[in-house]
């Protein structure tokens, strides 16, 4: 079966590479090739450059201040010490992550084809497992290189070192993911020594946390912290010592190639994440009883597997959305993609609520540092204005509820009786709406909180801004949904399709030629209206003070509406001679 | 906005020197045919012969490269929304939205197509396709087979004058088959006009008035049984379907 495994990932690696150097014949292609190249170019290796003369700058200045004041050298080496009791601490948090949340490595994914071939053949569910596991090895493997190239080693013998250790670090948490979803299914299962085995690895990492924490809580309640060099010892200190080190060993065992001073240090490092590695590997097939049983009732099994895949995509349940059997067509697409959106909220919506939550809390503490800001009220202020510019600005990128999404079903919309204008409208009308009062709700947030995050700015000043940014929000939205569903309506190729995305560095370059295209195209829209609003703002900022921004915000709002209305309009008939084959599958 | 509406008088499908090119590959070419009121249709031909292009193209799905089609005397391509009115097409793949029920499908089709009487259609379809006690379902929840009757009862539940199928019993079990033929005869009862596509040559003569067959993208007979069986050049394969599909694609 490995030779087996072999044949299939080389032979499909090959003839993706070949499918992907044909499509460079056709212009988009190797246009996005050409930025993707040019990207990965000054984002990794110019930037790593850079980087290193940078780096030989600072040392050349660390020799002369080293006679003046506290050595930056040493404060590396200091984090480099404490690196594996960090990164160590923080696998042990996502291996707890990875019992909460509702994700999997797909290292259990077979494709249909892995099972029309590989589950009728007189193969074991181990010998499955392995070649599954072969078969991520090539993504692991390129994003190890990337990672290598990113971290701005000086050395070439430094990067294969991160890329080995890297590696190490993806494959090991892909099994650990494997575990976690085989437990997942059998912590509920009838025999008591199926249920213990499950439960095993999850009161074992519980333990090692509250032992882990607990050292922690000490460490750190002894005595204040005097300085970021003190905090990271007695982190260290916690790794090493006590209960703590053996609760962390396994975390920090993993983490330690890639903090390894020197090559003897780095191989023993290594040696250690290897048999760590090999532990998981035999925990997973000696666990795997899941495929035993399949291997049993195989054909019962891919029915249920296949059932149970269609069911996953969410369950019928109430929205409290209702379609009345008259009124304009546009209303038919807005509650199509509410109710879209409201069943799937469980799935998707959780994993942008999470994007959201991440981006938002780091933007908020940034924000604070850099205006030395406290207490809950300026928080909720900073937070919100936050969540209302991920709305405004970030928000249309990512809630795809639209005609982009509806791609797939081009061939059903096309055969309705509906004005191509009212289908572009219709489409783009609930997530646009769903975003300005997510964002409408924010800047009320904002704004009752605006007086202890802005105390010296005046209340009509803020109330005018929150007024205009009001008006702003919906003009923003549907300003970029006309962009984005234009773009799915001229280059349906270069959308992709439902949640699908294709893969190369040329597809990855045709993606930010059309970001680009359309931020562009946004601000243009915005243009005349800001345009005119700024000359009022000019005009008559002294003469009416703050309240002028209301004015401007809405002469803006007012251009986009009528850009919005031309422009769905415009592309209606572009939308009637789109062609279902010219929209882009996915490998 | 001025919607057209949906209840007109009894139609035709005729289709006109139609052609559909993808790049060099001509996949239907200079085809020309009207189906009459009340009148079944078979559309046959092997694989590649371009049944389901012009399927496509007929419901509004594929753009033509040249030629014309009209619904009811509505061009397609000047006026497709009143057009499309009179069209219902169910495809061979049910394509539907993962996160509507079979309840909601029906509804929206409803809406779009500006359906009177709704409740009353829909509770009769879906007790007609034997999708009784599926109205909650998603589709993720339905067998293939149920997928497809649900395709079928969005085409069958408003006015639609004219009605395509292409392979409409795909992954029906043979009681649905039976129910389907059943189904499409008693549409063209009713007055509608239906072009049938289907490799299964059984169903095709047993519901069909006149069959067309297409090989390479080109209309190679066109013609009731009788007639197919009495021209010269298949006389001798006899009046069965087979036979005379045989002859007409050169494979015997």
């Amino acid at each position: 079966m490995l030779l087996a495994s072999l044949y299939i990932v080389l032979c499909s690696a090959r003839n993706r590479l070949n499918r992907r150097m044909k499509r460079l014949r056709e212009p988009r292609y190797l246009l996005g090739a050409v930025v993707g190249v040019a990207y990965f170019y000054f984002a990794i290796f110019a930037r790593t450059r850079g980087r290193n003369a940078a780096l030989d700058a600072a040392r050349a200045r660390n020799a002369n201040r080293q006679r003046r004041g506290p050595d930056p050298a040493a404060a590396i080496a200091m984090v480099s010490a404490s690196g594996p009791a960090l990164a160590g601490l923080a696998f042990l948090v996502l291996g707890i992550v990875a019992w909460v949340l509702p994700f999997d490595s797909g290292l259990l994914d077979f494709s249909e084809a892995e099972t029309a071939f590989l589950f009728p053949a007189p193969i074991s569910r181990r010998a499955l497992l392995v070649h599954r596991m072969m078969r991520s090895q090539l993504g692991i493997l390129f994003g190890s290189v990337i990672v290598a190239f990113a971290a701005g080693s000086v050395t070439g013998w430094m990067r294969l070192r991160i890329s080995i250790g890297m590696w190490l670090v993806f494959v090991t948490i892909k099994l650990y993911f494997t575990v976690v979803t085989l437990a997942r299914t059998r912590l509920t299962a009838e025999r008591l020594t199926t249920r213990v085995l499950a439960w095993t690895p999850l009161a074992l990492l519980l333990a090692m946390l509250t032992t882990a924490g607990t050292a922690i809580v000490r460490a750190f309640a002894a005595s204040p912290v005097e300085s970021v060099r003190d905090a990271f010892q007695r982190l260290g200190a916690v790794s090493l010592t006590g209960a703590s080190s053996v609760a962390l060993w396994p975390f920090v065992t993993l983490a330690r190639p890639l903090f390894a001073p020197d090559w003897p240090a780095y191989v023993r490092a290594l040696g250690w994440g290897v048999a760590l590695l090999g532990a998981l590997v035999v925990w997973v097939l000696a666990t795997d009883d899941a495929f035993e049983e399949a291997a049993a009732h195989a054909a019962a099994r891919r029915a249920a597997k296949a059932q149970s895949k269609r069911a996953s995509l969410g369950r019928a349940r109430a929205t409290g959305l209702s379609l009345a059997l008259n009124g304009r067509p546009e209303t038919a697409f807005f509650w199509k993609n509410g109710v879209q959106t409201l069943r799937l909220a469980g799935l998707s919506v959780l994993r942008i609520a999470i994007a959201m939550i991440v981006i938002v809390v780091t933007s908020t503490s940034a924000t604070f540092n850099a205006l030395h800001l406290q207490g809950v009220a300026a928080t909720a202020c900073l937070v919100s204005i936050a969540l209302a510019g991920f709305a405004a600005i970030l928000g249309p990128q990512v809630v795809r509820t639209d005609l982009r999404s509806d791609l797939t079903h081009l061939d059903v919309l096309k055969t309705w009786p509906v004005r191509a204008a009212a289908v572009i409208r219709g489409e783009m009308a609930w997530p646009a709406v769903m975003l300005t009062i997510v964002g409408w709700i924010a800047i009320a947030s904002a704004t009752a909180f605006s007086a202890a995050a802005f105390p010296r700015v005046a209340l009509a000043t803020r109330l005018s801004v929150s007024a205009a940014a009001l008006l702003l929000m919906p003009a923003l939205v549907f300003a970029q949904y006309l962009v984005q569903n234009a773009a799915a309506v001229i280059f349906p190729a270069w959308v992709p399709l439902g949640d699908q995305r294709p893969r190369g560095v040329d597809a990855m370059g045709q993606r930010i030629i059309l970001l680009a295209g359309v931020l562009l195209s946004v601000a243009v829209m915005l243009l005349p209206g800001a345009f005119v609003g700024g000359i009022l703002w000019l005009a008559f900022q002294r003469i009416v003070g703050p309240p002028i921004f209301v004015v401007g915000a809405f002469v803006c709002l007012a251009f986009v509406a009528l850009e919005v209305l031309a422009g769905t309009e415009m592309l209606g008939p572009v939308y009637e001679r789109l062609d279902v084959l010219a929209i882009e599958r996915a490998e | 906005m001025a919607r057209a509406s949906c209840t007109l008088p009894p139609v035709a499908l005729s289709v006109d020197h139609l052609r559909k090119a993808y790049d060099t590959l001509v996949a239907v070419d200079d085809l020309s045919f009207a189906v009459g009121a009340g009148e079944i249709v078979g559309l046959i031909g092997p694989n590649g012969a371009g049944k389901t292009t012009t399927l496509r193209s007929l419901a509004g799905i594929l753009r033509p490269t040249s030629g014309t089609i009209a619904i009811d005397g509505h061009d397609l391509l000047a006026a497709p929304i009143e057009a499309k009115c009179r069209l219902a097409f169910m495809p061979d793949e049910p394509h539907l939205f993962e996160y509507l029920t079979v309840e909601e499908h029906l509804r929206l089709v409803a809406r779009l197509y500006t359906v009177d009487d709704f409740d009353r259609r829909s509770r009769a379809l879906i007790d007609e396709l034997e999708l009784t006690g599926k109205e909650k379902s998603l589709p993720g929840e339905l067998s293939r087979g149920m997928r497809q009757k649900v395709v079928i009862a969005c085409g069958l539940v408003r006015n639609a004058t004219t009605l395509l199928f292409d392979e409409p019993l795909t992954g029906l079990d043979p009681i649905g088959i039976r129910r389907m033929r059943e189904t499409i005869v008693s549409r063209a009862r009713a007055g509608a006009s239906i072009l049938l596509s289907s490799h299964l040559l059984h169903l095709v003569e047993e519901i069909c008035s006149r069959v067309i067959i297409m090989a390479g993208g080109k209309k190679i007979a066109d013609g009731t049984f009788a007639e197919l069986a009495t021209r010269a050049d298949l006389a001798t394969a006899g009046s069965n379907l087979e036979q005379i599909f045989l002859r007409v694609t050169g494979h015997e």
